[in-house]
């Protein structure tokens, strides 16, 4: 166990330097971001020494080399815009995300494995149908529309829930959170709906073709003759059997929620950091949209080892080196 | 007859299909003694798992049993409720499946599996529950019982995954295990191994055996008395040496004559021509007469019982009777 943990964070080291050399090569191809920093009527020589302070004159694998010496000493640069450190910049951003996300993908997992369970256990059934009707919505129905309607049924009609913006929060760990106050909490409902609505459909789909899979299965006919009911049956054989897929896609959308909760974040005037990458591709503010990028790269990596890792917890069989 | 386990009487179960109704039991009637070890043979698709199934109120929709009677210990089965149902399956009536890699849930450990089987009758505790699997585990030849309950299935071999299933099945000593096929996934060594102790045990608890199988072979060596199924319905029954001696149906002939072990020494194995027919369009009257060498005008009708009720078919021109 311990050699496949080492063996995954060297592959997870590769995809990393992989990632950045992408990304910043990537970048760099992208305007000549001089053009934003100073003023179209500077100097020329103003001009060449703001050029040489940011190291643009030298050639693109100098750059790169500096900036990967810098990423390794955790230093993603400053902003050419706001002058402030990316790290700090997108640190300051990230606990917003990161509570909007997780709060999307708990709820899409908490909601839509039971239905999905059920909705493959009595896939006949008209509340079945319901099911798999209103997760074809989930999945076609577009992200800001729903935002929209949220907005309009929930805060403008009903006025039971705040319109946007993110609620006060609580600092635990140096970190603010506002999912700790009741009113962070009626502040994060609405935008947390909003992004769990996919995800909760592929929940849905997901478990269901896993449980109708499972439900024809010896083992559910051999649990039966055990004498097994119906609900033990569901709850400790079929949903530890169907757990793997689940799992895989619950860090994948984890992953890229966090990352691209762009559309969501702008309708709620949520402060996370799509609406910071927005604004930092407009002004060409090149360190904020590398460094925002490995980051994301960063986040990935660590989730998909998560993942791969429970896959081991949820899988006897996928133990190496345990006794024969 | 009230000393009897198990009687079935004229048991249907149909399946409603898109191209018609599929009888896989069209018919069935048997007796079962506390005790006794009842071998039930056919080829694929005659009904016998189906059989199984019915009696254990387990077969899949969209088959459902559409007519008879079951009655164990004077309790009948046929349209009681799931409830009453679950409360005898497991306890009373057990059940042991063909292949044990896929009955075994792969992702708990043994010990997790028979403490739930243990705890869906009652069952006290954990600890009770892990002291009973233990001794379960025991009883059929698992060595180190105690620390195999944290092991994964895959950590056993075929015949020990089997052994598993048997223990599973006999924890709560029903009186009643229906076999499916158990031996069929295993090697032929380790086959006869599972047999031995299978009938050991049964003897030894006084518990009554359904012995389902495609192999004539196997139930010879096991089962008190044989029923021979073919398209849903017992078309021969009766002690075993009997009907292994002296077949009364050509059916039964045919399967015989094709077991490697009675057959001369270089010759053909022989084989019975065609092969089972679609239920879904059988013709009126007995369903192997197409297949067989000695059918006549009057085969178009359905068969008499022939024989006595020791041993008995369903024939118009049963052998020993000449043609």
């Amino acid at each position: 166990m311990l050699g496949y943990i080492i063996q995954r964070l060297i592959q997870a080291a590769f995809v990393m330097l992989a990632m950045s050399a992408l990304v910043f090569v990537g970048v760099y191809a992208i305007g000549n971001p001089i053009d934003v920093l100073i003023s179209p009527d500077a100097t020329q020589d103003i001009r060449e020494a703001a050029i040489r302070h940011y190291g643009l004159d030298l050639p693109l694998w100098q750059q790169y080399l500096a900036f990967l010496g810098r990423l390794l000493q955790g230093d993603l640069g400053r902003s050419f815009v706001l002058n402030i450190p990316v790290l700090e910049l997108v640190l300051s951003r990230l606990p917003a995300t990161l509570e909007l996300a997780l709060a999307a993908v708990l709820m899409g997992a908490f909601i839509g494995v039971p239905l999905g369970i059920y909705a493959g256990y009595r896939p006949e059934s008209p509340a079945s149908k319901a099911i798999m009707a209103a997760s074809v919505l989930g999945f076609s129905v577009p992200t800001f529309w729903v935002g929209l309607i949220l907005i309009l049924t929930f805060a403008v009609n009903l006025d039971w829930l705040p319109a946007g913006d993110r609620g006060p929060t609580v600092e635990v760990f140096g970190v603010g959170w506002s999912f700790l106050t009741r009113e962070g909490l009626a502040f994060l409902a609405l935008p947390a709906l909003n992004l769990s609505l996919f995800k909760l459909a592929m929940m849905v789909r997901l478990s269901r073709a896993g449980t109708r899979e499972v439900m024809l299965s010896d083992t559910v006919k051999f649990a039966r003759a055990a004498g097994l009911s119906e609900f033990t049956i569901l709850r400790r054989h079929v949903l530890r059997l169907i757990s793997i897929p689940l799992v895989t896609v619950f860090g994948l959308e984890f992953g890229s929620t966090l990352a691209f909760a762009v559309v969501t974040e702008t309708i709620f005037s949520w402060p996370g950091v799509g609406k910071l990458i927005i604004d930092s591709i407009t002004s060409l503010d090149r360190p904020v949209m590398v460094g925002y990028l490995v980051l994301v790269a960063f986040l990935f990596v660590t989730i998909n080892l998560v993942v791969d890792l429970s896959y081991a917890l949820l899988d006897p069989r996928l133990r190496r080196g345990r006794r024969a | 007859m009230s000393a009897a386990l198990l009687e079935v009487r004229d048991l249907r179960t149909h399946f409603h299909t898109r191209a018609g109704v599929l009888k896989a039991v069209d018919g069935v009637s048997f007796t079962l003694a506390r005790g006794e070890i009842l071998g039930l043979v056919g080829e694929s698709g005659s009904g016998k798992s189906v059989t199984g199934f019915s009696l254990i109120g387990l077969v899949d929709p969209p088959g459902r049993i559409a007519g008879g009677s079951i009655r164990f210990d004077g309790q009948e089965l046929v349209g009681l409720a799931q409830p009453a149902m679950r409360g005898l399956r497991g306890k009373r009536i057990a059940m042991v499946f063909q292949d044990p890699a896929a009955t075994l849930n792969p992702v708990l450990t043994i010990g997790q599996q028979m403490a739930m089987a243990v705890q869906a009758h009652g069952g006290g505790g954990e600890r009770a529950a892990r002291e009973l699997a233990a001794r379960s585990l025991a009883r059929v030849g698992i060595p180190d019982a105690v620390a195999r309950l944290d092991a994964y299935p895959h950590e056993f071999s075929g015949g020990m995954r089997q052994r598993v299933a048997i223990a599973i099945a006999l924890l709560h000593q029903p009186e009643l295990i229906i076999a499916d096929e158990p031996t069929t996934a295993l090697d032929v060594s380790i086959q006869a191994q599972i047999l031995a102790e299978m009938k050991a045990l049964a003897k030894e608890s006084g518990t009554a055996l359904i012995w389902i199988s495609h192999d004539l072979a196997t139930v010879s060596s096991l089962a008190d008395r044989v029923m021979v199924m073919y398209a849903g319905r017992i078309v021969e029954r009766g002690p075993v040496a009997e009907v292994l001696h002296a077949p009364l149906h050509p059916y039964t002939r045919g399967l015989l004559d094709s077991l490697p072990a009675l057959a001369t020494p270089g010759q053909r194995l022989a084989q019975i021509p065609g092969s089972t027919p679609s239920l879904l369009s059988l013709a009126p009257g007995c369903p192997f007469a197409p297949r067989c060498a000695r059918a006549s005008t009057a085969c178009g009708t359905d068969p008499p019982q022939v024989g006595d009720a020791r041993h008995g078919a369903l024939c118009h021109h049963p052998l020993g009777a000449g043609p």
